[in-house]
């Protein structure tokens, strides 16, 4: 039996060590090397064998881990395949990051399946996994919590949306007023990413506090199960049109079967979208996904006079410094913020921040 | 003992287990994944949670992932993992082994 050899670090910096990495998982059928992709690797280890070639490799960004390829050649069947997410698991630990999630092909499902990870949603190109110290039903236990806490009907006819509000203006209010209408419950679930020019907790306040006189409406964070950096990363960074289509099928998916499922969520609204691809491709893939298990409703947006009312607007609007010009497009508890902070955002946006996005 | 945070230990290497303890508001609660569950299930559950019942932990949430380990290892790993867990690190319970 050949010396089993220790994990370390590559770094990928390195154009030698890179070039070895790449070719190694290219010999494996992992081709995506897109520069979005990469920038987001936090640390990537590798087993070398006694030839000094690379055997083994994985690396994490953030709490996901990515670019786990083993060959099996000279070991004992996943011997090293456990070896390296042992190491990536006690990496993360050391980092104080226990809940973690993998994006992987079906065919390597089963091995994540054997130490621990379960499966979250499913096609024909990949499987999202999760495994650590709390879960998918953990979550929807906590989310429906808040509903009973209401006293709202845990079943009946529940609605949900899911948006990221940034910020939350009269066409999300108008789509939450919608379902509300239709509904006995209806869960606002919010985008739950730092990556947008109003913070999560900003986010989540606003809708918050602009859905407070509808009694049926319970907000809650998205947490990473919906629309997250986890999920569908192609919402926050370019992607190709056939990456968005895979992980809006995977997020679709995760939501029916995981979400929507255990709430009993039977409509799913959407606002009508004539601006962003993405989110046009997404709100396909929903109406493609969700029947019959859940319906979806899509909404046409709410326009004051002749302008279709979004959030990209408002952003612009903060950023030229002419916040009066969307005073009609947003609630009141929503521009007193937006008039409170107006120098913070314009900071925000100042230092970077991205407000032509979603 | 109280459990104040989450914590690992052990690996998935061969002829270990990898643990995983949380809080829990009350009881053990033990997620088991292993190729010999089937044979030796109750026992590992059994050595987990009597080891965590003789360091006084009475609520916790237990993820672990067996790969073969003996009853000695996982006992050391309950421990290591429990002590982690409950920030005790610098004052190990010896009188436990």
């Amino acid at each position: 039996m050949p010396i089993e050899q220790a994990v370390q670090t590559l770094n990928l910096n390195d154009p030698a060590v890179f070039k070895e990495w790449q070719e190694f998982l290219e010999s494996l059928g992992i081709t995506n090397f897109q520069a979005n992709e990469l920038q987001q690797i936090d640390t990537t280890l590798g087993i070398y064998n006694e030839r000094g070639n690379l055997i083994a490799t994985g690396s994490v960004a953030g709490n996901v881990l990515k670019y786990v390829g083993v060959c099996n050649k000279f070991s004992t069947q996943g011997s090293h395949f456990n070896s390296i997410v042992s190491a990536l698991m006690n990496l993360l630990a050391q980092r104080g990051v226990f809940h973690l999630f993998v994006f992987t092909k079906v065919k390597y499902a089963t091995s994540f399946q054997h130490v621990g990870f379960h499966e979250l949603a499913r096609t024909d190109l990949g499987v999202i996994l999760e495994t650590g110290d709390t879960d998918v039903s953990d979550y929807v236990h906590r989310v429906a919590q808040v509903a009973a806490d209401r006293q709202l009907p845990p079943t009946g006819k529940v609605g949900a949306i899911v948006m990221n509000a940034n910020p939350f203006t009269q066409g999300h209010r108008y789509l939450v007023e919608q379902a509300a209408r239709e509904n006995d419950l209806v869960y606002v679930f919010v985008v739950n990413d730092d990556v947008s020019l109003f913070t999560t907790a900003e986010r989540l306040a606003l809708v918050k506090a602009g859905t407070q006189d509808l009694a049926n409406v319970v907000v809650v964070s998205g947490d990473q199960y919906m629309v997250s950096y986890v999920t569908f990363p192609a919402y926050f960074l370019p992607t190709q049109d056939d990456a968005i289509r895979y992980q809006t099928t995977l997020d679709a998916r995760l939501f029916r079967d995981q979400i929507a499922a255990a709430l009993h969520i039977t409509t799913r609204y959407l606002g009508s979208e004539p601006f962003s691809r993405t989110t046009g491709i997404y709100n396909q893939v929903l109406q493609t996904e969700l029947p019959p298990a859940v319906s979806v409703k899509v909404i046409d947006r709410q326009t004051s006079g002749d302008t279709v009312i979004t959030a990209t607007q408002v952003r612009r609007a903060i950023a030229a410094d002419q916040l009066a010009t969307v005073r009609d497009w947003v609630p009141a508890t929503t521009y007193q913020f937006m008039q409170q902070n107006l120098k913070m955002l314009q900071a925000r946006i100042q230092e970077g921040m991205n407000i032509n996005g979603n | 003992m109280e459990i104040k945070k989450t914590a690992i230990a052990g690996t998935l290497e061969s002829s270990d287990i990898q643990l995983m303890i949380s809080q829990a508001d009350s009881g053990i609660t033990i997620d088991l994944q292993s190729d010999v569950k089937k044979v030796f299930g109750d026992q590992i559950e059994a050595v987990i949670t009597t080891t965590l019942k003789a360091m006084g932990v009475t609520a916790a949430k237990v993820k672990a992932v067996d790969k073969g380990a003996l009853d000695c290892v996982i006992k050391a790993r309950t421990i290591a993992a429990v002590q982690r867990a409950a920030e005790t690190t610098d004052t190990p319970a010896w009188e436990v082994l």
